[in-house]
C-alpha cells in the first residue's frame, strides 16, 4: 500500500508532474537536436540540479532521458540524422520511408511504438527489480567485482567496435577514479605530488568534458549541414497497423529489457540488436528492409525505450549502472545522499517506487508530445549547429564549474574533452570510461573485501568462485566474452554451425 | 551481427564507436603509441603506491591501480599491433579529417575561457565567447551574431542564475547589485 502512495508521489505532486513534463519536453528537442544527446544533457543537468532537493531533480531527468530516447528518432526518419546514438538504426528504414512522403505515418508509428516498448521496460523493472535486489542481498563482494568488470566489458563486445579498445577504455576509468586518496588507508594513488590531485579527479568532469565538448568539437566539422524541410500530414497511426506490429514489437522489447539490463549496454546497443532481430524474423515485409520497412522502426523504437526501463533494474538494485545514463543517475542518487544497491531498496523503497511513478508519467508525457507540436518541432530542430555549439560549450563550461565551484574542474573537463575528442576519432569507445570511473570505488572496495575474507590466498578465491553458482556464471561470463573475440571461437563457431549453413 | 553503417556514424554511440574498421586514420598510430607509454608511465607510478598500514599484498590499496594500469598498458599494446597492421587511409588528412584548424582554435577558446572566467566575470567572458565563436561559425552580420549570441546569454544567465541558482564569478560586474535592485523593484511594485 504504502509502495503506492510513493508511485502515486508524482502525480499528486504539481511540482513533480511539471518537472517530468518539463523534461519529457526538453528530453524529445534535445534528442532530436543533432549534436546534443541525452548523456551530455544529463550530465550538465546534474550539475545544476545538485543543490535542488533529490525528487525534483529525479523527475527532470527521468523526464529528459525517456523524452531523449524517444526524440532522436524525429530526426533520424526527417532528416537521416539520428538525433541520438539509440536512433542509429532508426534511420535506415525511417529516412526512406521520409523520403516516400510517409514521414507524419513513419513519425506516428515511432511514438506508439516507443510508448509500448517504454510500458514494457517499466512493468518488468516493477516486477524484476524488487526480486532482483532480494536476490542480490546474497551477493558476494566478489560477485559484485565480478559484475563490474562484465559491465565494463559488455560495452565494447555488443557494440560494433573492437573489444580491445573497450577493455583499454574501461581499465582507464578505473584508473581515473582511483586517482587521489585511497579511502581505507589514505595512501596516495596517481597523485603525482600534487596536493590538487589528492580529493580525487571530480566525475562530473570527466562526464562532461567526454559527453559534452568532446561532441561539440566533433561536430565543428559539421558546422555546414543544412536541415532539409519534410512536409508532415497525417501522424496518428492506425489501429490496424499497431495490432498488426504487435507481436514483433513484443519480441523487440524484451531484446531492449534485456540488453539494458544488462550493466553496460545501452538504448544503442538494444536498438541495433533488434533491428538485427525483426530483419531475420520478418519473412515477407511489404518492402524490403533499408527501403522503408515498418518493421525496420518498429524494432528499434519499442527496444530503446523499453532499454529505459531495463537500464534501471541493476542501477536499483546492485549500484551498478544500466547504460551511461544510469552511470550519470547513479552519480547524482550519490550526490543526494543515496546509496543505490540492494541496501537502497530495503531502507528506501519509496525512492524506488518513486523513479518508476516518474517513468510511467515521462512515457505519457512523451506520447502526448510526440503526437502533437510537429510545427513548433520543425523549427527548432532547424536551430543552425554555429550556434548550438558555442552554447554546448558554454552550458559544459558553466556545469563543470558548478558542481565545486572550481575553475580546476573546468580545466580537467577540458583536458578530457580534447583527449575524448580523439578517443572518438580513432574508435576508442566513450561509454566503458564512464562507467569505470563510476565504479572503480565499487570494484576496489569489494576486490578488497573478498580477498580479506579469503586470507589474501588467492587460490582460495578462485575456489570460492568455483563453488559458487552465481559468481562462477559470471566469471564464465566474463570468460565467455574473452574468448568470444578470438580466432578459436570463430573456429568454434565454424565447426558447430558450419554444417547447417550448408544443409541450406 | 552484420555491420550497421548509417552515413553519420561518427563516434557519437557506444554501439557505433567511430573510427574506420578495416584502415588507419592519419595520426592513429602516433595516438595508439602514447597511450601505450602513458600507460606504461602509470604502471610504474602505481608500483609506487604504498600501503602506510601494511604489506603491499593483495589487499593493499596498490592492487587495483597496478591490475588496471596493466589491463592499459597490454590493450594499448595489442591496438597499436593491430593498428599498425591495418593500411594507412590515403583520403584522410590529420588538417582536415582529424584536427581541423576551427576545432584547434576553438579548443583553445576554451583555454582562454578558463583562464578569464575567474578575473573577468562570468558574463563578459562568455558574451566575448559567444560573439567570437558564432561569428566565425555562421559568417553573418554583425547585428544578428550580437543579437543572437546576447540573447542567448540572457537567457542562459537567466535560466542558471535564477532557476538553478547557480553562482558563477561575477567578476568586473555587479552581478548581486543588479539582481538587488531589480527585486527591490518588483517588492517595491508589490507592496
Amino acid at each position: 500500500m504504502t509502495a503506492l502512495m510513493d508511485f502515486l508521489t508524482v502525480f499528486t505532486q504539481p511540482q513533480l508532474l511539471l518537472l517530468v513534463g518539463l523534461g519529457t519536453l526538453a528530453g524529445v528537442y534535445v534528442g532530436a537536436i543533432p549534436g546534443l544527446s541525452v548523456t551530455m544533457a544529463v550530465s550538465i543537468l546534474i550539475s545544476f540540479t545538485f543543490s535542488w532537493d533529490v525528487y525534483p531533480a529525479i523527475a527532470l531527468m527521468i523526464g529528459i532521458y525517456m523524452g531523449g530516447v524517444y526524440g532522436g528518432s524525429r530526426t533520424a526518419i526527417l532528416l537521416n540524422i539520428p538525433g541520438a546514438p539509440s536512433a542509429i538504426a532508426t534511420a535506415l528504414d525511417g529516412y526512406p520511408m521520409a523520403k516516400r512522403g510517409e514521414a507524419g505515418t513513419a513519425i506516428g508509428v515511432t511514438t506508439v511504438m516507443s510508448f509500448i516498448g517504454g510500458f514494457i521496460g517499466i512493468g518488468v523493472l516493477a516486477l524484476a527489480a524488487p526480486l532482483v535486489s532480494d536476490f542480490a542481498l546474497r551477493f558476494q563482494p566478489r560477485d559484485y567485482m565480478l559484475l563490474a568488470i562484465l559491465g565494463i566489458l559488455l560495452v565494447g563486445s555488443l557494440s560494433q567496435g573492437s573489444l580491445l579498445k573497450g577493455i583499454f577504455a574501461g581499465a582507464l576509468g578505473i584508473a581515473i577514479g582511483a586517482v587521489g586518496r585511497d579511502p581505507l588507508t589514505f595512501a596516495e594513488r596517481f597523485t603525482f605530488d600534487f596536493q590538487l590531485l589528492e580529493g580525487g579527479i571530480s566525475f562530473i568532469a570527466v562526464m562532461i568534458g567526454m559527453f559534452g565538448v568532446s561532441e561539440a568539437l566533433l561536430q565543428l566539422h559539421h558546422v555546414d549541414k543544412d536541415a532539409v524541410r519534410q512536409k508532415i500530414k497525417r501522424i496518428v497511426p492506425s489501429l490496424a497497423t499497431v495490432k498488426k506490429h504487435l507481436p514483433l514489437s513484443l519480441q523487440t522489447s524484451s531484446i531492449g529489457v534485456v540488453i539494458g539490463a544488462l550493466p553496460g549496454t545501452g538504448g544503442d546497443i538494444a536498438a541495433l540488436m533488434a533491428y538485427d532481430h525483426a530483419k531475420r524474423v520478418t519473412k515477407n515485409p511489404e518492402r524490403e528492409f533499408g527501403d522503408g520497412a515498418m518493421e525496420g522502426l518498429v524494432a528499434p523504437e519499442t527496444a530503446n525505450n523499453s532499454a529505459v526501463g531495463g537500464a534501471f533494474i541493476p542501477m536499483m538494485t546492485l549500484g551498478i549502472p544500466g547504460d551511461a545514463v544510469t552511470a550519470i543517475m547513479i552519480g547524482a542518487l550519490f550526490i543526494h545522499g543515496l546509496n543505490p544497491g540492494p541496501m537502497l531498496m530495503i531502507d528506501q523503497p519509496d525512492m524506488f517506487w518513486f523513479i518508476v511513478g516518474c517513468l510511467v508519467m515521462a512515457n505519457f508525457f512523451m506520447l502526448f508530445f510526440g503526437l502533437t507540436g510537429i510545427r513548433l518541432f520543425t523549427k527548432i530542430v532547424e536551430m543552425p549547429r554555429s550556434v548550438l555549439i558555442p552554447l554546448i560549450m558554454l552550458l559544459s563550461i558553466v556545469g563543470a564549474y558548478a558542481v565545486n565551484n572550481s575553475i580546476t574542474d573546468v580545466y580537467w573537463m577540458l583536458g578530457f574533452g580534447i583527449f575524448g575528442y580523439f578517443m572518438r576519432h580513432y574508435g576508442y569507445p566513450l561509454g566503458p570510461v564512464i562507467l569505470g570511473v563510476i565504479l572503480s570505488r565499487l570494484l576496489d572496495d569489494n576486490w578488497r573485501r573478498a580477498i580479506i575474507t579469503e586470507r589474501e590466498d588467492l587460490g582460495r578465491f578462485f575456489e570460492s568462485i568455483v563453488t559458487s553458482p552465481l559468481s562462477l556464471i559470471l566469471f564464465l561470463g566474463v570468460i565467455l566474452i574473452f574468448v568470444s573475440q578470438t580466432p578459436l571461437w570463430t573456429w568454434a563457431k565454424a565447426r558447430v554451425f558450419g554444417r547447417k549453413e550448408n544443409a541450406k | 551481427m552484420e555491420r550497421i553503417d548509417p552515413e553519420h556514424h561518427d563516434g557519437t554511440s557506444d554501439a557505433t564507436p567511430g573510427g574506420e574498421p578495416d584502415k588507419r586514420r592519419p595520426g592513429e598510430m602516433v595516438f595508439a603509441a602514447v597511450m601505450v607509454l602513458a600507460s606504461a608511465y602509470l604502471v610504474w607510478n602505481a608500483w609506487g603506491i604504498e600501503n602506510p598500514f601494511g604489506p603491499n599484498g593483495l589487499s593493499s590499496p596498490r592492487s587495483i591501480p597496478l591490475a588496471t594500469t596493466s589491463v592499459m598498458v597490454i590493450s594499448a599494446l595489442l591496438v597499436l599491433v593491430n593498428t599498425a597492421r591495418l593500411p594507412l587511409d590515403q583520403t584522410e588528412t590529420i588538417l582536415r579529417d582529424i584536427l581541423p584548424v576551427t576545432v584547434m582554435l576553438f579548443a583553445a577558446f576554451l583555454v582562454l575561457y578558463g583562464v578569464l572566467l575567474k578575473p573577468l566575470g562570468f558574463l563578459p567572458t562568455s558574451a566575448l565567447f559567444l560573439v567570437i565563436a558564432i561569428k566565425l561559425l555562421a559568417r553573418r552580420g554583425w547585428v544578428w551574431t550580437l543579437s543572437v549570441s546576447l540573447f542567448s546569454l540572457l537567457l542562459i544567465w537567466l535560466i542558471f542564475r535564477i532557476v538553478f541558482t547557480v553562482l558563477m564569478p561575477s567578476g568586473i560586474v555587479p552581478e548581486a547589485e543588479v539582481i538587488q535592485f531589480f527585486r527591490g523593484l518588483m517588492s517595491g511594485g508589490a507592496s
